[in-house]
């Protein structure tokens, strides 16, 4: 376990108590990475911001949903923040369809990206490690993959998109997550395992 | 129906990638129910999975929240943490496949439903609800609870459900500072529960299901066949 994780698992003792210190302090710790995602998915900075908004308002509200035993606070945390903006994507798809229905309005164009920060020392060295497993994945897997994931969309979206069979799509999402599995496993393991 | 582990191993990918639709979606919602949770193979993939889509969100790279974030977050801490007793953390997604086809549901006052159109609208969001992170299910007598962090709404769900002895009924309560308020009865249909109800966690502290005879009145529970959710351990 990494230093960032012990001192992670020390914060959400805390935040469980009540402590606003330690929201606080995860905040810090976190809010980058979560609104760099979020903005990433959803491509409006209001979006992002209520994206992560909710996942930390869901953390404050229900600190117990986080299972140490399950892994790192990182991957739940980042875990939670991606399902909330891929859900925010696909409901203001939803709402735009009909808006566009309504008016042939022009979709809405996705804002310019916002400049990177520095963070934590060990989520800086993750974050290379992450991308280092990225770039060993075929680009046809990769590319299924980074639709799905940071494009937030579905699987029947990503074979039109690219024009392949679906179980295409399956399969080489598949062997991108085995790799990956493989890759980042070894210096990744759940607490108490 | 999907029974070979590199089939499931694929659903799990989409699952936890939340690019499933449709017929896939489905199937995975019911390996989740029934096959996961008893496979070591696929409980340890799911939960590999899960914390390689956490530790994908890194590779997006920090960009700074709006200064103002934190401050609104701030102000709403003292209205935001739920005085409900820590649930018992099991496997997302099990019991909503479980109750897909139920086409109708005998219930009563705020309890939402017997529309078969509000029913799958219901199932729908229930289905997104749990397969977030963050759901949780909880074991409530013969049926379970699904419910997840800053959500004013959870589900009770089951199948297989026994029918109460006859002239009896299921009740559901919802608790306030020890006070239950009754919330609505119903009974399964063939052996099938699926039941939404409003529900805030700042406000509430537990919910109840009772046997009561149909003619009991409303105003508190008289039967002791009674289960909570926070019953767990």
């Amino acid at each position: 376990m990494r230093d960032g994780d012990r001192d992670d698992l020390e914060l959400h003792r805390s935040l469980a108590a009540g402590d606003r210190g330690a929201f606080d302090a995860l905040y810090l710790r976190y809010s980058s990475s979560a609104y760099g995602l979020a903005y990433r998915i959803t491509g409006q900075q209001v979006l992002a911001q209520d994206v992560v908004h909710d996942a930390f308002m869901a953390l404050w509200r229900a600190p117990e949903a986080y299972d140490p035993a399950r892994g790192a606070f990182r991957t739940f945390f980042l875990s939670l923040v991606h399902h909330r903006a891929v859900d925010t994507v696909r409901r203001e798809e939803r709402i735009r369809a009909r808006q566009d229905r309504a008016s042939n309005l022009e979709p809405v164009t996705v804002e310019d990206p916002a400049e990177g920060v520095t963070d934590a020392a060990d989520l800086a060295e993750r974050r290379i490690e992450v991308r280092a497993a990225l770039d060993t994945l075929p680009p046809e897997q990769r590319q299924v993959l980074e639709l799905a994931y940071y494009g937030g969309r579905t699987q029947v979206q990503i074979a039109e998109e690219i024009d392949i069979p679906i179980g295409t799509v399956k399969t080489r999402t598949l062997a991108a997550m085995r790799k990956l599995r493989r890759v980042l496993a070894r210096s990744e393991a759940p607490e108490g395992a | 129906m999907t029974d070979d582990h590199g089939s499931i191993e694929e659903l799990l990918a989409g699952h936890v990638l939340r690019s499933l639709t449709g017929a896939d979606a489905a199937e995975a919602d019911r390996l989740l129910t029934e096959h996961v949770p008893g496979c070591i193979e696929c409980r340890t993939t799911l939960e590999d999975f899960r914390r390689l889509s956490g530790d994908m969100g890194l590779a997006a790279g920090p960009v700074t929240p709006p200064e103002t974030l934190l401050p609104r977050l701030r102000g709403e801490l003292d209205a935001g943490r739920a005085r409900r007793r820590p649930l018992r953390y099991v496997a997302v997604a099990a019991g909503v496949a479980a109750v897909v086809g139920l086409a109708t549901i005998s219930v009563s006052q705020n309890i939402r439903a017997n529309n078969a159109d509000v029913l799958a609208d219901s199932m729908a969001e229930a289905a997104a609800l749990a397969s977030r992170p963050d759901a949780r299910m909880v074991d409530v007598g013969p049926m379970q609870e699904l419910s997840a962090p800053g959500e004013e709404i959870l589900y009770v769900m089951g199948n297989g459900v026994p029918m109460p002895p006859e002239g009896s009924v299921y009740r559901a309560w919802i608790v306030t500072d020890g006070t239950p308020t009754f919330v609505g009865e119903f009974l399964p249909e063939e052996g099938r529960v699926f039941l939404e109800i409003p529900f805030d966690p700042t406000v509430h502290d537990d919910l109840w299901i009772s046997v009561e005879p149909a003619d009991a009145p409303t105003d508190e529970p008289v039967s002791t066949e009674r289960w909570s959710a926070s019953d767990v351990a």
